[in-house]
């Protein structure tokens, strides 16, 4: 069983984001179970919201505390909570950033993938200006680490749930699935001050 | 058709294929997002039923107490404070013999203020004459609302879908969702037996002096024992149509058991992964679902735990001055029964504490290194306060 | 495995339910007071000239009944176009809303449902009696003789009218200014009353032999003159060229005379006719001056009329009066006597001396004198204390031996010269005639007495014909009569009107149309007092359901057989359109 937890901020769309995730693994074959953590949010709170995919039916009904991989929706976020907390070692940590962040070696053990979500929802006029929506961006980027669910699946998945501009946010999935960076594993041997270019060559 | 579906909307899809005529309701969390399927399904032309607003839990019931009457098929849901402010207006729905069923999403009592999964709720209404049913998945509760209905208006007593908050209630899994034409097969449209009708008037309820109220009430009790046999029987109609059953009180692996698990809602649903871990480690281990709590399948329960050596309750939720209320339920169905297996009461997961798969292992070695029990109830987890909370 | 127990058959359903009722118990018998319903008598009813049944056209228009409304008013008052516009509207200084929040706008109401009835082309149901075979003639087209004309058709008789102008209308023709009367709504009242089969000769001068000449021709003849004769001033140059009286110049202006004006416009005069002349030079362009003998809130105009004319830049020159008219030029120079305040009268109106020796002049360029005016002929006016005059309220009736009968009536017997006061003379007459004609001279008075609307003098024509408002009590609603806890507070509407720079351009009418939706709102303002408008709290708060309501009429009624008379449904009754009264105890001891 894949257990994946997200962070983000009330009104960024966290929850929606591991909702249509599930649709989509749903889509793919995968037996699913998704939930927010249950509290009391308002918008701009931190907010956790938990994914779980397996081949066959999901009995446990319990929050997530060992997550497989984590997404994190607003990078501001790492700054008050722990989010590596909890995390199997080489899981995935997905962050949505437009640079490389210099706390990379906070992660070691785990493997770091980078996606601007934000400049992406922007470019496609997700949301506002003011309030860029960036879950459908981070559904593509995540996809592209997992290697799953496809890009199809997201696809129909946002066409069948997202009533406002579902073919802006497909676009925008597609555009950070093929845009996101994967600086894999971070260990003793990683320079923290990685460029973007250098890991095109990987 | 199988959809990934929230538990709450579950609710909202099996209350649209019943094809309820009156819908009236107060927002609360977390029940609201029932509601506000419902009231979109309304205002879309989805559904042909009246969505009555109201000011109150106590309005919303008083006004299906009304509908129901009049002869239309009815639906309410709550949780918490809104089941409690509706106490008053239980007692007359069942009372009146009125098939009204309500959704009700276990959250608990406050203060301290809390949202989260809690069966006092609804527990503490046990004795207003209400069949409740308790739910541990999407599937199960979106079947079991639409079974309610059949059951309610065969025995002309109201029913409550009880689902745990969150853990189900916004919790999304995949759910099939049944077509409109299997469901109109399996309920056909409400024929009350008695109604309103101003061509023949009459009032309903009225005085029911010493000499008659006694049969009344033991009228009630023999509609609740007919109704643990019509339970069973709509679940086979049910099955052979859909092909899913759940039972009022589900064993598993219970024949050979000699501890056997008590749960009831979402506890139910990852203890069948504890069960399938301890047996895949030689425990000799069983779970019994209780499902059905009112009317409670006493023989049943007697029988199907007897064989084991102990029974282990767990219980989300509390009797002040007494127990978890499912320990003493099985306890009192067993005590006449001669040489019945001890009971030992686990309370966990109050106020949406989560009952984690090592919690429920845990208590399942408590109950196993235990000879007897040594308390009515054994707090689970419950941490040494070392602060007040709170100063007067 | 199986889940069935013990095999259980379906309980029979017990439940408590009840055919009987308990009526046969007849606790109606225990009762000590009886509650009664009883529509009475609103304050604004009873204080209109006219008797309009107020309360019930203000429910009708709340419920969007516009043309019963207007039929309502009609019933009374054949003049909602004119009287919506220019009534003093007394009847809202009673009303009960003003010790609440403000008074209803019943004025602006009664325009609202004359407008609509324009604008829907509506017909109103007006019934009549059967043709009766007496005949009137009526002197003079003004409120008072069109009114007599309008009830008299509708008693059954026929009347035929002596204007001497060649259009009917009298004062609301001739003397009033367009911008508060325009024409067209005039006409459409007038038209109204002639449809009833209204006889009108105009251009006809009356003499006094016509008296007697018609001797045998009509069985009555009413005198409704009016004063068309302005007073003097008596003062030297009073009769110089230009100075121009008041009454003739807004004569002038409504017979569509060009009229320019420049300078100053001295008015001399402070009541409605001073006012309407000011106003109308201020039009004109001419700066107005208005001079008056006494304060300013002594004069006799209607405060709105004075308020307005000083929004519109007349000055009011108060405690002055004129001594000396003497033509400078093209100019006139005024002398004016200051005067002095030295108490005030039992209306508190200043009594006022000439402060000696304070004189002052002034040169206008125009001068009107608007001081008052009676009638033209001593013989339109009732002859002074005649024993066989009968003299009521509002027309005096003059018995001849020969001849026809002669009425008096309108401005000429009239206290309080408006013109609903004019219409209720035309009433009052009406009544009279017929008492006369069917029963006798001396039946006169008590036929009258029983239509009077609450305290009176009021009449109710539709109480005389023994329509439905025969039922209601005299008594009138006061405002602790009322369950004004069941009433919200609502500000009264504010009549819109044109810009005070629109007015000066033109004679356009000021007061402007009022949407449905506002009418209605208005309307619902009115508490109904004393009539049930069905709100059905008697229904709702009767303990024993022994209010009952016909699903036909809509009327409710009580079932004695079962109302112990705890008198609630009086209590909880807004409106005071219940009574509670004892029960004879002599029947049942």
């Amino acid at each position: 069983m894949l257990e994946i937890r997200f962070h983000g901020r009330g009104g960024q769309g966290t929850v929606v984001a591991t909702i249509l995730l599930a649709k989509a693994f749903f889509q793919d074959g995968y037996y699913v179970q998704s939930f927010p953590l249950f509290g009391v949010e308002r918008r701009g709170a931190p907010v956790e919201a938990y994914l779980r995919v397996d081949r066959g039916k999901i009995l446990v009904r319990t929050n997530v505390y060992t997550p497989d991989h984590v997404v994190v929706l607003d990078p501001t976020l790492l700054e008050g909570v722990n989010i590596a907390f909890g995390l199997k070692p080489g899981g995935w940590i997905l962050l949505n950033t437009h640079s490389t962040p210099s706390y990379l070696e906070a992660f070691r053990g785990y493997q770091v993938g980078l996606v601007d979500a934000t400049r992406i929802a922007l470019e496609y006029g997700l949301g506002t200006r003011t309030q860029p929506i960036v879950n459908t961006a981070v559904m593509g980027g995540l996809a592209r680490v997992l290697g799953m669910p496809t890009v199809d699946a997201i696809s129909k998945a946002i066409r069948d749930e997202v009533s406002s501009r579902p073919e802006a946010n497909i676009k925008a999935a597609e555009k950070a699935h093929a845009e996101v960076t994967l600086l894999g594993l971070i260990d003793d041997r990683s320079n923290t001050s990685w460029r973007r270019s250098n890991l095109e060559d990987t | 058709m199988q959809q990934v579906l929230e538990g709450s909307h579950a609710v909202s899809e099996a209350v649209r294929l019943a094809r309820v005529q009156v819908i009236s309701a107060y927002p609360i969390t977390p029940q609201t997002h029932i509601m506000e399927r419902l009231s979109e399904y309304c205002a879309d032309g989805n559904m042909g039923a009246r969505f009555l607003r109201v000011e109150s839990e106590h309005s919303a019931l008083a006004a299906l107490i009304g509908a129901s009457t009049s002869g239309v098929r009815t639906f309410t849901a709550t949780s918490s404070q809104g089941l409690a402010l509706m106490h008053e207006l239980l007692h007359w729905a069942s009372g009146a013999r009125l098939p009204i069923v309500m959704a009700e999403v276990n959250r608990a009592m406050a203060p301290g203020w809390n949202i989260w999964a809690d069966q006092t709720d609804s527990l503490a209404q046990r004795d207003t004459g209400w069949i409740q049913l308790y739910c541990e998945e999407g599937q199960e509760v979106l079947d079991t609302t639409i079974q309610s209905y059949r059951l309610a208006e065969s025995v002309n007593l109201p029913v409550m879908v009880i689902l745990d908050a969150f853990f189900l209630s916004h919790t999304f899994e995949p759910v099939d969702v049944p077509e409109q034409e299997s469901v109109d097969r399996f309920l056909p449209p409400y024929q009350p037996k008695f109604q309103l009708d101003p061509e023949n008037p009459c009032a309903f309820n009225q005085l029911a002096p010493p000499d008659v109220y006694m049969e009344m009430r033991y009228n009630i009790q023999s509609a609740m024992d007919y109704a643990l046999d019509r339970f069973e029987e709509v679940e086979e109609e049910y099955f052979s149509i859909f092909g899913r059953r759940y039972q009022a009180v589900e064993p598993v692996q219970c024949e050979d058991a000699e501890i056997i698990l008590v749960t009831s809602g979402t506890v139910t649903s990852t203890s069948r992964q504890v069960l399938a871990d301890l047996r895949a480690r030689g425990e000799k281990v069983g779970l019994l679902k209780v499902k059905l709590f009112r009317p409670f399948p006493v023989s049943l329960i007697r029988r199907l735990v007897s064989p084991a050596s102990k029974v282990a309750v767990i219980d989300r939720n509390f009797s002040f001055g007494a127990s978890g209320i499912f320990a003493q339920e099985v306890r009192a169905a067993l005590c006449n029964l001669p040489g019945h297996p001890p009971v030992f009461g686990y309370v966990a997961g109050l106020g949406g504490r989560d009952v984690t798969t090592a919690i429920i292992e845990d208590i399942y070695w408590r109950t196993k290194n235990a000879g007897i029990p040594e308390q009515e109830s054994f707090w689970v987890g419950i941490s040494e306060v070392s602060h007040a909370i709170g100063h007067c | 495995m199986t889940l069935r127990q013990t095999a259980v058959n379906c309980p029979p359903l017990i439940i408590p339910c009840s055919r009987f009722t308990t009526e046969s118990n007849k606790t109606g018998s225990w009762r000590f007071l009886r509650p009664r319903y009883e529509n009475k008598t609103a304050p604004c009813s009873s204080a209109c000239p006219a008797g309009e049944d107020i309360p019930r056209i203000e429910m009708l228009v709340a419920q969007g009944l516009f043309k019963e409304a207007w039929e309502t008013v009609l019933m009374e008052n054949p003049f909602p176009g004119v009287c919506g516009r220019v009534c003093y509207h007394p009847c809202e200084q009673v009303c009960n809303r003003r010790e609440f929040d403000e008074p209803v706008a019943i004025r602006t109401v009664e325009r609202f449902l004359a407008d609509t009835a324009t604008r829907n082309g509506l017909q109103p149901d007006i019934k009549r009696l059967n043709a009766k075979q007496q005949k009137i003639a009526i002197v003079g087209s003004g409120p008072s003789g069109l009114a007599l004309a309008y009830f008299l058709a509708r008693l059954g008789y026929e009347s035929e009218i002596f204007e001497a102008m060649p259009e009917p209308g009298g004062v609301l023709r001739w003397g009033l200014p367009t911008y508060r009367l325009p024409v067209a709504i005039l006409k459409a009242d007038i038209a109204r009353i002639l449809e009833l089969g209204v006889h009108i000769h105009c251009n006809k001068t009356i003499t006094p032999r016509f008296l007697d000449e018609v001797t045998g021709h009509y069985d009555a003849v009413f005198l409704g003159c009016g004063h068309s004769h302005s007073l003097p001033l008596k003062i030297p140059g009073e009769d110089l060229d230009g100075v121009e009286d008041g009454l003739r110049f807004l004569q002038k202006l409504r017979q569509g005379k060009e009229v320019v004006l420049n300078g100053t416009a001295a008015v001399i005069g402070g009541g409605n006719t001073a006012i309407d002349v000011a106003r109308s030079a201020a039009r004109l362009g001419a700066k107005p001056l208005v001079i008056y003998r006494r304060r300013q809130q002594d004069m006799p105009a209607f405060d709105d009329e004075v308020t307005m004319a000083l929004e519109e830049g007349a000055e009011i020159w108060e405690l002055r009066t004129p001594v000396k008219i003497a033509a400078v030029e093209k100019d006139y120079v005024l002398t004016l006597q200051q005067m002095e305040v030295i108490g005030e009268d039992a209306r508190g109106r200043a009594r006022i001396r000439v402060q000696l020796n304070k004189t002052e002049e002034i040169s206008v360029q125009h001068l009107f004198v608007a001081i008052g005016a009676s009638s033209a002929e001593q013989w339109y006016k009732p002859p002074p204390k005649k024993s066989s005059t009968m003299r009521l309220s509002n027309c005096s009736i003059l018995p001849r031996s020969q001849g026809p009968t002669v009425v008096f009536g309108g401005d000429l017997v009239a206290d309080i010269k408006s013109v609903v006061h004019a219409i209720a003379s035309g009433k009052q007459a009406a009544m009279a005639l017929d008492n006369l004609f069917q029963n006798g001279f001396d039946a006169i008075r008590a036929g009258i007495e029983p239509n009077l609307v609450g305290d009176g003098p009021s009449l109710s024509m539709e109480n005389y014909l023994g329509w439905p408002r025969t039922q209601s009590s005299r008594s009138v609603v006061h405002h602790e009569d009322l369950n004004t806890d069941y009433f919200r507070f609502a500000p009264r509407i504010i009549q819109p009107r044109l810009l005070r720079e629109e007015r000066l351009r033109s004679f356009a009418e000021i007061d402007l149309k009022i949407g449905t939706i506002l009418g209605i709102r208005e309307a619902e303002r009115c508490f109904n007092c004393g009539i049930c408008n069905q709100c059905d709290n008697c229904r709702l708060f009767c303990p024993e359901i022994a209010v009952v309501r016909d699903d036909t009429t809509q009327n409710r009624r009580i079932n004695y057989d079962y109302c112990k008379g705890c008198g609630l449904c009086v209590v909880e009754c807004p409106r005071s359109a219940m009574t509670l009264e004892e029960e004879c105890l002599c029947n049942r001891y």
